[in-house]
């Protein structure tokens, strides 16, 4: 039995390409025999690929038996007649000084007969006999095939030259046999495999269903029948194009698309146990990371810069939290159990995420499919083996597990990544310390990899002017809270001489605190001069000790006059226990002064970063890395179309699927850079192209040529994403909550909270339960989402608090305007919910719906409220209409 | 039913298959009728993640034992390495090229009449072993975690999504129960790595063919299961229904060929169905004592699969054609032993042996074994050669069994070599159970063609005749 394990390679070539580029797939399908093929066969194998049969891919294909044994070119005699022809005709190309190259060679002798058989040098090769000899001629039924053959032959030459692996060059815009169709040259690529294949792109859909598709595509939510009268009664050619330019400044843009690329780059909040207390996968305040998602692509921050900040952020820009927050990406895969498994996450998903290469499968061993060996698995792996995460102050909060900003930085040692023998960390290989660097087939170029210096500020953030002021600011209102205490203590009728007491106490005891920080921060900031040990820093030092030992005694006081006060039964151990504690304290204030002061607790990083994520993310990023922009590029494309060119966003290797549009992918990259990798340029382009712009309709000719629209005949018709569906059900209530960033809302709110979902908590177990049975996104991995058709979505939109009360809340509202005019309600409703006008039949249906009670008896007494509950229902029903979850 | 949907549904689609139109004017979608005389109303499809060692379960060697710590090469059977698996995508196998041989892992003994040898891990279902019918001549494609996803449809993963058995079975069979799903998914299924919900999804056949997930919690057997404060009576959720029926199908008219759309009305009647025959299947408490121990529900290590297996008992008496039960889901698969093979298959073995044996006793002593088939599979077997103190990926030859309607008892059908490397005897692609599994419940896979989607002769497969009462 044979398994067909290329079922697309007739459409795209990435085998064998005709260009005299090394293409790399073929590379690794040859890998083991390349050295000790000769070039010259090398090339006949790439230039005639699948169509050479196995034996004419050896010497006698050129030689003579005389020849010897493995010829290095065709330089070695005897030749036979196609050989020798070969070589003369390499010698005379050369002589006219033009590309003699073997490929050149087998082009020009073609349709000559070298060995006079009376068939053709070419039609012999697909025939699969001997070109150089006369006596290997094909047999008649082979000649019969040849037609055939040579088309399928044909066919593969001219089919378009995809090379992931090579770096992307701008393909020609094809012309094509429908101009008046093409706005832009995404449709000349499109109407070019359409014109092969005989498809006809269907009509621009009708107005109402663009506006709705571009809206939740643009900005994830429905347009209201304001914005749909306006857009219907917009006659202006352009006005498609003003309604797309609106909705990319629209902030609602950065959410809607921050959540795609939230799938893709795997956003996660912090999961872990009781309350937080224990962390165990992402970190806490990830959600700044989130916020600068949103932030960075309403402001159209290139997607390069965004990679950048992403992976490096901390070297780039050091000084700067707010660019630091975009290595939440990377903070994202701390995993307390296990720094194997946070590292490899790491590797395995910048490699997924950016370049759409499985490089995690090359931990264990050599990669089987893609070139990446297992060595330069721990290659990349030695560029993230110096990071870790940490948590700093943000003005105003000084607890960081309150507020602050997860971040990564390189720590100072420098940690050794050891090769692990079949990728088994309890197997590392201690002689062979793998250094940072990356897979040589991809973008051909090393690392450049330069420290990076830190500035105080990035070495002890806790130094900041913000957080001392802060900390300075604290400590006065310790003591400012404790003089009010007492102040009140005096006026209090119930008081005691041991109330006053505690309360002078507790008053001291923060004097104390406040005056030994002060000292402390002295001597601090001293060190932080350089001028540890200078004379200065000692006399403060002292005083800083001598501070803390005064304020030792004040807070052993307190506690003697605490236990006193103690309840009888357990006084008189906890006072012993106190005068002795005080009696030290005592003892060591009297003590000669050293300069041994305790020092804060403020964390000191390195001063200097390895550089080794900048250089990394410098190398992803330059225009010549192949695979950066064609996977970005494909992302966009995605969701946008429904189905990637490649349709296996996260694996552009041997194992992912084959592009359907390979020159278009290629063209869509280039431009991608050549706009400096903006994104809302793109968007714009792909929105309005008349591809984007078809109608969903099906038509049966071309279903007859492409059952799945591969080849985009039609817009495809799409479910909303889960953040969709929950979104709209509030947004068209009116009653969304349109602020923008800020913590995670609590994911038991999921189906009260107003905020848009990116906003509620996702994490491992944390999820919300409506957004999950809607498909929504694995923090593990979630590349693409793949919406599915279930009864519990059902159970979801028809039973849910969520879908329940906002249909009330809708209803509510929209009979404000109507009062009692059922046609009205049902007109209006339609607009709200689905965005278009009733149709007479859907209109008929609908009142006949709202009037259904008045066919039964009921008492007068319930009318108003069986109307007004028929209505809610209305409401809910079209809010679980296969027209509200789908985007036409 | 008393609402429209369905009707409407049939009115409106003719079939919803996404075929190529006027392409084959003679063409008919299946009227559920089977077309041979079938031998099983449903299938229990067993599917173990990551890889259960064929060596240590119903393929045991004891020539692994003799040869222990000797290279392949060294053996009398250094043959088994020259054979050429250019099937196996990839091509060389880094996974698979184990050469240092490991003795079993576990003990193993004869069960039964027939004497069918299986290793101690699997000794509950070794109590079985007369029902069974082993196939030891398996291989597939793919030598890594994708070939999960070519189990259920005989693709490699890069070929993206096509139809499952069990969507296959459905789309020809249809439901015996207008009140539950067709094909149920239990227990946690492949991660997206290596197929994720395209083992469970029918493809062209549209998502009414599909698996619906279902989980087995007692305290939340369906979420959203009914109106929030009972909102809403049934009479009302009845009128909803008919009114979102009408609806669907009045925009729907633009859109014949929408799959999505025909199979979100059949979802909603469904889901309303559901809300009152979900919590009777997911009834656990009821069973008495000897039917929870008898699957193993009373132990701490086989609960949660118990359940599993005795859920997936009421299903298919309650007449679900296709009940697909996923053990050591999520990522790569748990039974993925590269390393502490005795560890891994150890502690997996005790989650599952006992809960599979009870499902086939009780199913028998129901009188259910009849019309019923069980099948147990994995995406490849386990090297015999050593990784460490694991055994690496093995696509040349594993195991799989079935048992139940219309299948012989106590039979094996072909074999492996002596070492379990390559399968040598009576080879079987994996389509070779699909084949064999459509032929005992009624289908022809040919028939079920659907024109404009080829399908290729290894996507039929082949009836495994020997293996069949």
């Amino acid at each position: 039995m044979t398994f067909p394990q290329d079922t697309w390679s007739e459409t795209v070539r990435s085998g064998a390409c005709r260009r005299p580029v090394l293409c790399v797939l073929l590379w690794i399908a040859t890998a083991a025999s390349l050295q000790a093929t000769p070039s010259n066969r090398a090339a006949l194998e790439k230039h005639y690929d699948r169509f050479l049969t196995k034996g004419l891919n050896q010497c006698a294909t050129c030689h003579l038996p005389g020849a010897p044994k493995n010829p290095e070119s065709l330089e070695e005699i005897p030749h036979n007649p196609f050989g020798d022809r070969l070589m003369l005709l390499g010698k005379e190309l050369e002589a006219a000084g033009k590309a003699k190259d073997l490929v050149a060679r087998l082009v020009i002798i073609a349709a000559e007969d070298a060995d006079g058989d009376g068939v053709g040098n070419e039609a012999e090769l697909l025939a699969g006999s001997g070109p150089g000899d006369a006596k290997d001629a094909p047999l008649p039924d082979q000649l019969v095939q040849a037609p055939e053959r040579r088309a399928e032959f044909d066919q593969f030459l001219a089919a378009y030259c995809w090379q992931p692996f090579e770096r992307v060059r701008r393909p020609a815009v094809p012309v094509v046999s429908r101009p008046e169709w093409i706005r832009n040259p995404i449709d000349a690529f499109v109407s070019a495999e359409h014109d092969t294949r005989g498809l006809k792109p269907r009509p621009d859909a009708p107005k109402a269903v663009l506006l709705r598709r571009v809206y939740l595509d643009l900005i994830g939510l429905s347009p209201t029948p304001e914005e749909q009268r306006a857009f219907a009664a917009d006659a202006a050619p352009d006005a498609y194009e003003k309604v797309v330019d609106r909705l990319l400044q629209d902030p609602r843009y950065g959410e809607r698309w921050g959540r795609h690329w939230m799938d893709v780059w795997r956003y996660s909040d912090w999961a872990g146990w009781t309350d937080g207390n224990q962390i165990r996968d992402s970190q806490r305040h990830i959600w700044r990371w989130r916020d600068w998602i949103v932030e960075s692509l309403n402001a159209d921050k290139g997607y390069d810069r965004m990679l950048l900040e992403m992976l490096a952020g901390d070297e780039l820009k050091p000084e700067d939290p707010a660019t630091q927050r975009a290595t939440g990406f990377l903070a994202r895969n701390y995993k307390m159990l296990s720094r194997e498994q946070w590292l490899e996450d790491t590797v395995k998903h910048t490699s997924q995420a950016f370049m759409g290469v499985t490089v995690g499968c090359a931990k264990c061993h050599d990669h089987m499919f893609d070139p990446v060996s297992q060595a330069e698995y721990f290659q990349m792996r030695a560029i993230f083996e110096p990071h870790q995460v940490r948590i700093d102050h943000v003005p105003g909060e000084l607890d960081t597990t309150k507020n602050g900003v997860a971040r990564v930085y390189d720590v100072a040692e420098n940690p050794p990544t050891y090769f692990l023998n079949r990728g088994d960390e309890r197997k590392p290989d201690k002689e062979r310390v793998m250094q940072p660097g990356v897979p040589k087939a991809l973008a051909g170029v090393p690392l450049e990899i330069a420290p990076v210096p830190l500035s105080q500020d990035a070495a002890v953030p806790e130094r900041r002017e913000f957080v001392i002021r802060e900390t300075l600011a604290a400590s006065d209102q310790s003591v400012a809270k404790a003089l009010d205490i007492l102040v009140k203590e005096y006026t209090e009728p119930k008081a005691t001489p041991e109330s006053h007491r505690l309360r002078e106490l507790e008053l001291a005891k923060a004097e104390g605190q406040r005056v030994a920080l002060h000292a402390v921060l002295r001597a601090e900031e001293l060190e932080v001069r350089s001028q540890k040990d200078s004379e200065p820093w000692k006399q403060a030092a002292k005083k800083a000790l001598a501070a803390q030992r005064a304020s030792a005694v004040s807070a052993a006081q307190l506690a003697l006059h605490r236990a006193e006060q103690a309840e009888e039964k357990s006084r008189e151990k906890l006072t012993k226990e106190a005068q002795a504690a005080l009696a030290k304290a005592e003892t060591e204030a009297k003590a000669e002064l050293t300069v041994a002061y305790k020092p804060r607790m403020a964390a000191t990083y390195p001063a200097t970063s390895t550089g080794r994520r900048r250089a990394f993310a410098q190398w992803l990023t330059q225009r010549t890395h192949p695979l950066t922009a064609r996977v970005a590029a494909n992302h966009l494309w995605l969701r946008h179309f429904g189905r990637g060119i490649v349709a296996t966003p996260d694996d552009f290797g041997r194992s992912g699927a084959r592009p359907s549009h390979p020159a278009l992918l290629d063209w869509l990259a280039e431009e991608l850079m050549a706009n400096g990798w903006k994104m809302k340029p793109l968007h714009r382009l792909l929105v309005t192209s008349s591809a984007y712009r078809m109608s969903s309709t099906p038509d049966e000719a071309n279903a007859a040529l492409d059952l799945d629209n591969i080849y985009l005949w039609r817009m495809p018709s799409r479910r909303m994403e889960a953040e969709l569906v929950r979104d709209n059900i509030f947004y068209v209530a009116g009653n969304l909550d349109l602020t923008m960033s800020g913590p995670e809302v609590d994911n038991a709110e999921g189906l009260t909270s107003p905020r848009r979902s990116l906003y509620l908590r996702l994490a491992a177990e944390k999820e919300v339960e409506f957004l999950r049975i809607f498909d929504g996104p694995s923090v593990t991995e979630c590349y693409q989402r793949h919406p599915s058709v279930m009864p519990q979505q059902a159970l979801a939109l028809a039973n849910s608090e969520l879908a329940l009360k906002q249909s009330r809340i809708l209803a509510q509202r929209i009979a404000e305007h109507t009062a009692d005019d059922a046609e009205a309600f049902v007109r209006q409703s339609f607009e709200r919910v689905l965005a278009r006008a009733a149709t007479a039949e859907e209109f008929a249906e609908c009142v006949a719906f709202l009037s259904g009670m008045d066919d039964k008896v009921q008492p007068v007494a319930n009318r108003e409220s069986d109307a007004a509950r028929l209505r809610e229902r209305l409401i809910l029903v079209l809010i679980n209409h296969n027209d509200f979850v789908t985007i036409r | 039913m008393g609402f429209t949907g369905l009707v409407l549904g049939s009115l409106l689609f003719q079939d919803g298959v996404g075929r190529a139109v006027g392409s084959d004017a003679a063409w008919q979608p299946p009227d559920g009728k089977p077309h041979l005389p079938p031998k099983a109303k449903s299938v229990i499809w067993i599917f173990l993640c990551g890889g259960v060692s064929h060596l240590e379960s119903f393929d045991v060697k004891p020539a692994l034992n003799q040869y222990a710590g000797k290279s392949i090469d060294e053996t009398p059977f250094a043959g088994v390495l020259a054979q050429e698996n250019k099937d196996i995508v990839g091509g060389n196998p880094k996974h698979g090229n184990r050469k240092v041989i490991m003795p079993l892992q576990t003990g193993f003994k004869p069960y039964g009449e027939s004497g069918l040898v299986v290793g101690d891990w699997f000794q509950n279902i070794g109590t079985c072993a007369d029902d069974l019918a082993v196939v030891r001549s398996l291989w597939t494609i793919h030598n890594d975690h994708g070939a999960q996803l070519t189990w259920q449809t005989g693709r490699h993963p890069r070929e993206l999504n096509h139809p499952t058995l069990g969507a296959w079975i459905c789309y020809g069979l249809g439901t015996l129960n207008q009140n539950l799903p067709e094909y149920v998914v239990l227990g946690v299924p492949t991660g997206d790595c290596c197929g994720g919900t395209f083992t469970h999804g029918a493809s062209y056949l549209g998502p009414e063919h599909g698996g619906v997930r279902l989980k087995v919690d007692r305290k939340n057997p369906l979420p959203f299961i009914s109106p929030k404060d009972n909102a809403l009576s049934a009479e009302e959720q009845l009128e909803n229904l008919s009114l979102l029926g009408k609806l669907n199908y009045l925009s729907g008219i633009d859109y014949p060929d929408d799959q999505q759309l025909r199979a979100r009305i059949k979802a909603y009647e469904l889901a309303f169905q559901m809300q009152t025959s979900i919590p009777d299947v997911m009834q656990i408490d009821q069973e008495s004592a000897e039917t929870k121990q008898l699957y193993g529900i009373d132990k701490p290590e086989s609960k949660a699969f118990g359940e599993q297996c005795l859920v997936a008992r009421h299903l298919v008496e309650k007449g679900v054609r296709f009940v697909q039960l996923f053990h050591g889901g999520g990522g790569g698969g748990e039974w993925d032993a590269h390393s502490d093979m005795k560890g891994n298959h150890g502690k997996l073995s005790a989650q599952v042996d006992q809960p599979i044996a009870g499902l086939l006793k009780d199913l028998k002593q129901r009188g259910l074994l009849d019309e019923t088939l069980v099948v147990f599979g994995t995406e490849f077997g386990r090297s015999p050669g050593a990784e460490g103190t694991g055994r690496d990926h093995h696509p040349q030859g594993f195991s799989a069994w079935l048992a139940g309607g219309g299948v012989k008892g106590g039979i094996t059908h072909g074999a492996t070599d002596e070492l379990g490397f390559n399968a040598v005897e009576n080879r079987h692609y994996v389509t070779d159970i699909h084949a064999t599994v459509l032929q005992l419940m009624g289908l022809d896979s040919y028939k079920l063609e659907i024109p404009g989607r080829k399908r290729l002769e290894v996507d039929h497969g082949e009836i495994i005749h020997k293996i069949l009462a």
